[in-house]
């Protein structure tokens, strides 16, 4: 059985946007996250399973026990802990006592906080006042203060995205790290799709308050349910396409679609940048017309004789401005048929 | 770093030697007296004095404490209907001297006087501090903590007294700190109530004697009292500074079937504060309508706005001065001389009149009597709210804008009236104002120190109250609130922050 069910949760949530009919379960010792735009609907979504706020219609079953829908148990009953987006921790509190604070009446309070002190590798900054920590410190004392009840679940809130690039790969693992020893579940919301594939077990995808995807980050990347998500998670080139011979036949060729396509179908395939191959040929029809270099890959703009599409190379050997070359599509795409 | 310019420091010391000399020589001419001084102190009447001041300090402390935190919290935390109107509610006592408030109730019920009276009416009239305080650092609680104390198991009420009461104590305390100095040095609406506490004894020891040692000792007594709580509240002041969450969200608790009681006891704290006694003073306006000498209130108002005037220029070119000095040039003599000045603060203006009484009769009888002693007095009272507003104008201006100016040719001193004071000017001209409106109110020092012949609307005011004749005081009452005590509300800093704050949604 699943630790969290949530079945056909609506909510309106203000000026129109609504959450619609939301059906999402998680996994015991599964990280999930749950990855939108701004405005979809995701920290709504999180406060529903905390308890700050009631569905309208549907049901949350939390551990085994109805928590929304027939009847409602309120945040401070539930016991899943919430790291906001800002850490959000006690002002007036220091590192210790903000992370003892659910536990205040715990005999094995003293020896916890210790532990999760050094899962959280703060040792020796006990005393500190949280005015006295640097952004990704705040965010680990407040992942420990929501661990330390020891919830079986816990829900993140953008926890990364106030951080600088760097710190933000650093803590991503470290976060990783402190759930899956702490045997955890975790929902995790966030806009950044590369913090959705790099982090969690599976991802489900939030638009216009409703969940379009959810699947393992490998299954989300390669097929993408819809356009829209092909775009949005990592960059596709869209071309027009028809099915003929089964096959999507296309303005690069004759593509292997990898989903089930039906003769005679017009549409779109979504190619991943990555999987254009850029072939030098002094006498091919595409000319490479922009070049933007990042050191450990390139993307590469070049003009077919129909199409203007970007490519990412393998940056050393990214092909220059001015160069002819022959571009194939490697491995099989994804087709969408028009409606 | 750039030398002050010459004429601040001039300035800055002159203010800072007024400021002193006036308690210096009455602590020498004491310590002179010493054993008349003594033996005036050890008189039983001194402890029954002590225990009043004491005991309606703390009670209104207390109360003004209860009040504020009710207000503020039912105005920012919950879904009241229009928590704009209740703000203004609660704020609009500021605009009310407090002998005007006191005058207001005694025009109703005759009997009103003594301990419980002085008690409603100072807790009303300074409950607003607690209010603005308590509500600026509510709105600065971040809400997300109080999610995160529930989602740890905590109850809605030990949420508030775990998380959100912890937040809010430091201001709070400062507030209730700011509530006793206010009661402290508090002399109308004490005296009009016949409640003995030092303000009022030490007006009538003045008054019923030539021989001043029993005003002096029993002013020093207060003093050191004042010099307690000013240590006090030095602990407590900015202890930390709350920065407001970089996305704040307002989670406001449903009243629900609360919602009437709640509006009813805001509105009864109203009544209490503004309502019932402005409504008798305009009642008494109108029923003595056909007595009231016009003359006599055109010529107090017109004196009242001279004298108010002058001061505001006074203080106004003083604070300047020292603002500039420490604002733009901080040394250490500046910064001494700051402290100096803002040691004042709490100083109670009778004991500022009276100090200048003895010091004009003895050392510098030429200007005894004359405007410029009452001027002084101001000065040494109002350079404190003066110089915190200017300050803040003053070090607004970006700090590369003078170097900018002078990399373009302009001298230091140019920049300065071409390019700071320009950029400062909306700023300190508010200040100014402010300290006009101050002076229009005050009363004490005013009182003592008035050339002879020269009535203002506090004096004229208060002389008809001593002879029990509230129709002729109340149109005194009603000019001072309407030209002095509204716009001095609505000029206010903090008071227009919380209401712009509390209306954002």
């Amino acid at each position: 059985m699943s630790l969290l069910a949530l079945t056909g949760i609506t909510k309106n949530f203000g000026e129109g946007n609504v959450l619609k009919g939301i059906s999402l379960e998680v996994q015991e010792d599964e990280l999930v996250a749950i990855l939108g735009s701004s405005g979809a609907g995701k920290s709504t979504l999180l406060r529903l399973i905390a308890g700050f706020e009631k569905p309208d219609q549907g049901e949350i079953v939390f551990d085994g026990n109805v928590v929304a829908g027939e009847s409602f148990l309120p945040a401070e009953k539930r016991k899943i802990g919430i790291v906001p987006q800002d850490g959000a921790l006690f002002p007036h509190l220091n590192v210790y006592d903000n992370i003892g604070f659910g536990i205040a009446k715990d005999p094995n309070k003293d020896s916890r906080i210790q532990q999760l002190l050094k899962l959280i590798e703060l040792e020796g900054l006990e005393k500190r006042k949280p005015q006295e920590l640097s952004g990704g410190q705040l965010q680990r004392v407040a992942l420990a203060r929501a661990l330390a009840p020891k919830p079986k679940l816990v829900l993140l809130d953008e926890p990364f995205g106030a951080l600088d690039a760097e710190l933000r790969d650093r803590l991503r693992n470290d976060v990783r790290r402190i759930i899956h020893a702490e045997g955890v579940s975790a929902i995790l919301v966030t806009h950044d799709q590369e913090e959705a594939l790099s982090l969690a077990d599976r991802v489900a995808v939030l638009r216009e308050g409703r969940i379009i995807q959810v699947g393992t980050p490998t299954e989300i990347y390669n097929s993408p349910a819809d356009i829209g998500i092909a775009t949005f998670l990592g960059e596709s080139v869209l071309i027009d396409g028809k099915v003929t011979e089964g096959k999507v036949a296309t303005d690069l060729g004759k593509l292997t679609a990898l989903n089930q396509v039906v003769e005679g179908q017009s549409g779109v395939v979504a190619i991943r940048s990555e999987n254009f191959y850029l072939q030098p040929n002094q006498t091919g029809d595409s000319e490479v017309v922009g070049r933007v270099f990042f050191g450990h890959d390139a993307v590469v703009e070049v003009q077919t004789p129909t199409l203007k599409i970007k490519a990412r190379s393998n940056g050393p050997f990214a092909p220059e401005v001015g160069m002819k070359v022959t571009v194939w599509v490697r491995g099989a795409v994804n087709f969408y048929p028009t409606k | 770093m750039q030398k002050p310019p010459v004429l601040t420091v001039v300035l800055g010391v002159f203010a800072a030697l007024l400021a002193i000399v006036p308690l210096g020589y009455l602590v020498l001419r004491l310590a002179e007296g010493i054993e008349a001084a003594s033996a005036e102190l050890a008189r039983p009447r001194t402890f029954e004095l002590l225990s009043n001041t004491v005991l309606l300090v703390v009670s209104v402390s207390l109360t003004a404490l209860v009040v504020g935190v009710i207000q503020a919290w039912f105005v920012v935390r919950t879904n009241l209907s229009y928590p704009g109107f209740y703000a203004v509610v609660a704020t609009v006592p500021l605009a009310i001297p407090s002998y005007v408030l006191a005058l207001g109730y005694v025009s109703i019920f005759p009997w009103f006087s003594g301990f419980w009276a002085s008690w409603l009416v100072l807790t009303m009239a300074t409950a607003p501090y607690v209010f603005l305080a308590v509500s600026a650092a509510l709105l600065r609680v971040d809400i997300a903590a109080e999610e995160v104390g529930r989602s740890l198991g905590l109850s809605r009420l030990q949420v508030f007294l775990k998380i959100t009461w912890p937040q809010v104590r430091t201001s709070a305390t400062a507030a209730v700190l700011l509530v006793s100095l206010y009661v402290l040095s508090e002399f109308g609406a004490i005296a009009l109530l016949r409640f003995d506490t030092f303000t009022r004894a030490i007006y009538n020891a003045y008054r019923s004697s030539f021989d001043r040692t029993a005003a002096a000792s029993l002013a020093l007594v207060l003093v050191a009292l004042t010099l307690v709580i000013v240590l006090l509240e030095r602990r407590y002041r900015g202890d930390y500074l709350m920065q407001r969450p970089a996305n704040p969200r307002r989670l406001k608790q449903d009243l629900g079937k609360l919602q009437t009681p709640v509006t009813l006891l805001l509105a009864l704290f109203g009544l209490l504060g503004a309502g019932l006694p402005m409504a008798a003073l305009l009642n008494w306006t109108m029923i003595g309508s056909s007595a009231t000498d016009l003359g006599k209130l055109f010529a107090a108002t017109l004196s009242s706005a001279g004298i108010a005037l002058l001061a505001a220029i006074v203080v106004s070119i003083f604070a300047l001065a020292v603002s500039i000095w420490v604002v733009l040039h901080k040394n250490k003599l500046g910064s001494f001389i700051e402290g100096l000045l803002w040691s004042n603060h709490a100083l109670p203006a009778i004991v500022v009149g009276l100090a200048l009484v003895f010091f004009g009769a003895n050392v510098t009888p030429w200007i005894y009597q004359s405007i410029w002693l009452l001027m002084i007095a101001y000065l040494i009272l109002f350079l404190p709210n003066g110089l915190a507003a200017m300050s803040t104008p003053l070090a607004q201006v970006p700090k590369g804008l003078t170097e900018v100016s002078q990399s373009l040719g302009q001298s230091y001193r140019k920049s300065l009236t071409k390019v700071i004071l320009p950029i400062a000017s909306p700023g300190l001209i508010a200040a100014a104002a402010l300290v006009m409106l101050t002076v229009l109110k005050e009363l004490p020092a005013t009182l003592l120190l008035r050339p002879t012949g020269v009535e203002t609307l506090a004096t004229r005011l208060w002389s008809a109250t001593e002879e029990l004749a509230y129709a002729q005081a109340a149109p005194f009452a009603l000019v001072l609130v309407i030209i002095a005590g509204l716009p001095a509300l609505a000029l206010n800093a903090s008071v227009r922050k919380t209401y712009a704050e509390v209306n954002e949604e």
